[in-house]
């Protein structure tokens, strides 16, 4: 039995076919027993629903019955914001069982439900109850059985950043789980009951499953395959498939990638994290129509570039921060009027200028001048301590900048689990960052002295650190071993790559002597120039628009 | 021919796609072939971070003796980070195993390059590696990596000691393997590193990419 999402156990599965999602059948579960199946959500009174929010829903409820995609955007993202705004600032939106009056088909239901919770999880304080979390995550079982199990393409189509960010919160609500899972304190004996009860909700391999299924019901690794690789001469839509050929398969399967990315870095597993995007081109064309959507842009670099500089590839972990920061310079201002995307990219951009802080104090290399500039400025200061060997200033820049990790593992017994349960898949991936950091304690030392001389007999340098002869072989080929890194060439593999050293100091030693090679480096211009005639295109395309119209 | 590690190979990346990855089932399979590996001297990173990802899913399957097998061969493979990856999979309880700390200890002086000292501690895990198959070649394999990239010319005495008090014979082989000469005076001349290691100018490059994007704009 090959893979995933298996349609046989959805029809057999009748009543419980949410379940399906569940868990891939592996007999060997100590949970099987537990068939409770969802639980009813409590009851509650009506509510009476604003006008003028009803008329909004009523609204947003036919653009997508009617498809049209451009202003399902506008309501999704102008309008569903200015309502919160003006309405539910820090309450929930309307239980959905007040609106039945409005709401009046299944993919609606969802899809309000969807935003719904994740507006309770992003604004409403204290954040969702057990429940909440709970009836979420069914909600993501309907939506996904809803796409996968049918037997034929759903027709509904949403804008990208939709389906990106339907991806990205489920993702966020499991890790909001785990986390909240593992946290001893604060859990009433209700809690802890309803939590064994309910071992399925948000499962690690539930979610494995779920991106897993989109991924190959979309077939989008073929179909990337096809695009990135124009020696292949496949019809594009005989290798989607009937279900890979809808917009909306299609890019959720995408998202998925870029979700596991996220996933398998959260739980430490960097090899697999890019793994995954081995077909993703980045620098294709053809591919290019995927990255139109930001926020999955600059998640996709982030996780990238965690997980390079984890494998101790600094030079590729370096290339994919300043890519995405430079990215992120040039198109800010865009996102000036949506606040809540504005302060999620500023967060993020800070977490990987700290990522590239540590990286460059780490392999000194040159960087574009501008993502430089600006890195200098914000963290010079940082980057000065660490360069002197300050342990605790790498740990907070760890912490500042890694993702949120998790563990798979779900207690089963939380009387006497330990107050710092929850920090532990954090301090495992800190304490091989640290190791990493210990063993390259010297180096700093040994490069601002390499880069005073062209040729320095050894033992002078092993006086000037005031350790033996023998001691600074082992060094400086510890130095050497360290600055070699595997580094991507070409192809779209992430993972491949052949070992260069691209660090600003390079020597060799020769009988007693060591031989010092620097870079110099010349002013660039082309790049800038590159830059500023499109920029300049921009503009004459936009104002020949202005004119034809 | 389908408990060699070639003929696993196949059948092994098989149970690594998708979410069959995460099959406990396939853990019996999946060690089988770790020891195997050991056995024939071949390796797969993929497969056994697979087991380890097994081991994080499922704590009560974990089995120390594969899990140092896997550390062990994650070391054969340097200079690849291989073995910080797995680093990054094991639960730290398990980390402070004495078998697994004499290997995080192992991998310490190996990846600080202080290879005088490795030889004295692989002769106190000598029950550990004596079931991976050329593990002490593999480590001097990493060794010579280091050298060569390091050194112009080095004390032939001095290489010796790196590679662990090799015989002169011994010795000859590896500087043969790595088209090293012996010199007159007791040095062996590695290579000239003069010729890749120089004081570099780097000068712009504009790729042929970037300029046909603007050609193109003309052509509109």
């Amino acid at each position: 039995m090959a893979t995933g999402w298996r349609e046989e156990e959805f029809v057999e599965s009748g009543l419980h076919h949410y379940d399906a999602y569940t868990y891939p059948t592996y007999p060997n579960l100590d949970y099987e027993v537990n068939e409770m199946g969802r639980p009813e959500p409590e009851y509650r009174p009506v509510h009476s629903v604003p006008a003028p929010v009803q008329n909004f829903l009523l609204y947003f409820q036919k653009v997508i019955k009617e498809q049209d995609v451009l202003k399902i955007q506008s309501a999704y993202i102008d309008g569903f914001s200015e309502f919160t705004e003006r309405f539910y600032q820090s309450t929930p939106w309307p239980d959905v069982r007040d609106l039945s009056n409005i709401v009046d088909n299944e993919i609606f239901d969802i899809l309000y439900k969807e935003l719904y919770f994740r507006h309770i999880y992003a604004k409403v304080t204290p954040g969702p109850t057990l429940e909440q979390r709970i009836e979420s995550y069914y909600n993501y079982c309907d939506l996904f059985n809803l796409m996968l199990g049918a037997d034929e393409p759903v027709s509904l189509e949403l804008p990208n950043q939709w389906l990106w960010d339907i991806i990205d919160e489920f993702i966020y609500q499991f890790q909001s789980f785990s986390q909240y899972r593992c946290k001893a304190k604060s859990k009433t004996a209700d809690e802890t009951e309803k939590l064994l009860q309910n071992q399925k909700v948000w499962n690690v391999h539930s979610v494995l499953n779920v991106l897993h299924s989109l991924v190959d019901k979309s077939n989008i690794n073929q179909q990337l395959e096809v695009m990135s690789k124009p020696e292949i001469c496949a019809d594009l839509d005989v290798v989607a498939g009937e279900f890979g050929r809808h917009t909306l398969y299609k890019m959720l399967g995408y998202f998925s990638l870029i979700g596991l990315l996220r996933l398998h870095s959260l739980l430490g597993d960097y090899y697999q994290a890019l793994k995954v995007l081995e077909n993703i081109d980045f620098n294709s064309k053809p591919q290019g129509t995927f990255i139109k959507v930001p926020s999955c842009q600059i998640t996709t670099f982030y996780y990238m570039a965690f997980a390079y500089m984890m494998m101790r590839r600094y030079q590729d972990a370096i290339r994919t921060l300043s890519n995405i920061l430079l990215y992120i310079q040039r198109t800010k201002q865009i996102f000036q009027n949506r606040q809540m995307l504005y302060d999620n990219i500023t967060k993020q951009s800070e977490q990987m200028s700290t990522l590239l802080a540590v990286c460059l104090t780490l392999h000194p290399m040159r960087i574009d001048e501008s993502v430089h500039s600006q890195l200098k400025e914000k963290y010079g200061e940082k980057m000065l301590k660490m360069q002197n060997g300050d342990q605790s200033e790498y740990e907070s820049c760890f912490a500042f900048a890694c993702p949120k990790f998790l563990s798979p593992v779900i207690p089963v017994n939380y009387e006497d689990m330990n107050l710092n349960y929850h920090k532990e898949p954090y301090q495992q991936q800190l304490s091989v960052f640290i190791d990493e950091i210990r063993q390259q304690q010297m180096l700093p030392t040994i490069r601002s002295y390499l880069k005073l001389y062209t040729t320095l007999p050894l033992s002078k340098l092993a006086n000037f650190m005031k350790i033996e002869d023998h001691e600074l072989k082992m060094q400086l080929m510890c130095f050497k071993h360290k600055m070699k890194n595997l580094v991507w060439v070409k192809g779209t593999n992430s993972l491949e790559g052949e070992f260069q050293t691209a660090s600003e100091i390079d020597f060799y030693i020769h009988e007693g002597m060591i031989h010092i090679a620097d870079t110099k480096v010349d002013r660039r211009y082309g790049n800038f120039f590159i830059r500023q005639i499109h920029k300049f295109d921009e503009v004459i395309v936009f104002i020949t628009k202005l004119f034809s119209d | 021919m389908a408990d060699t590690a070639e003929g696993m190979r196949v059948q092994v990346s098989k149970l690594l796609k998708g979410i069959e990855r995460y099959n406990p089932e396939n853990l019996q399979t999946l060690e089988k072939y770790v020891n195997i590996q050991a056995e024939e001297n071949t390796y797969d990173l993929e497969a056994n971070l697979a087991v380890l990802k097994l081991y994080q899913f499922n704590p009560s399957n974990f089995s120390l003796p594969i899990c140092c097998t896997i550390l062990l061969k994650a070391l054969t493979n340097l200079p690849h980070s291989d073995f910080t990856l797995c680093k990054c999979l094991i639960h730290h309880d398990n980390m402070a195993d004495k078998s697994i700390e004499k290997i995080l200890y192992l991998s310490q002086l190996l990846e600080t390059c202080e290879f005088k000292q490795v030889w004295p501690e692989l002769e106190d895990v000598q029950d550990l590696i004596s079931s991976i198959t050329g593990f002490e070649d593999s480590i001097r394999k990493f060794v010579c990596h280091a050298v060569n990239i390091t050194f112009q010319t080095i004390p032939k005495r001095e290489l010796s000691e790196l590679l662990g008090s090799l015989s002169d014979a011994d010795l000859a082989k590896w500087i043969k393997k790595y088209n090293w000469s012996e010199q007159a005076d007791g040095y062996i001349s590695i290579g000239s590193q003069d010729d890749v290691i120089k004081t570099k100018n780097i000068t712009e490059k504009i790729t042929f990419e970037s300029v046909a994007t603007i050609m193109g704009l003309n052509q509109r």
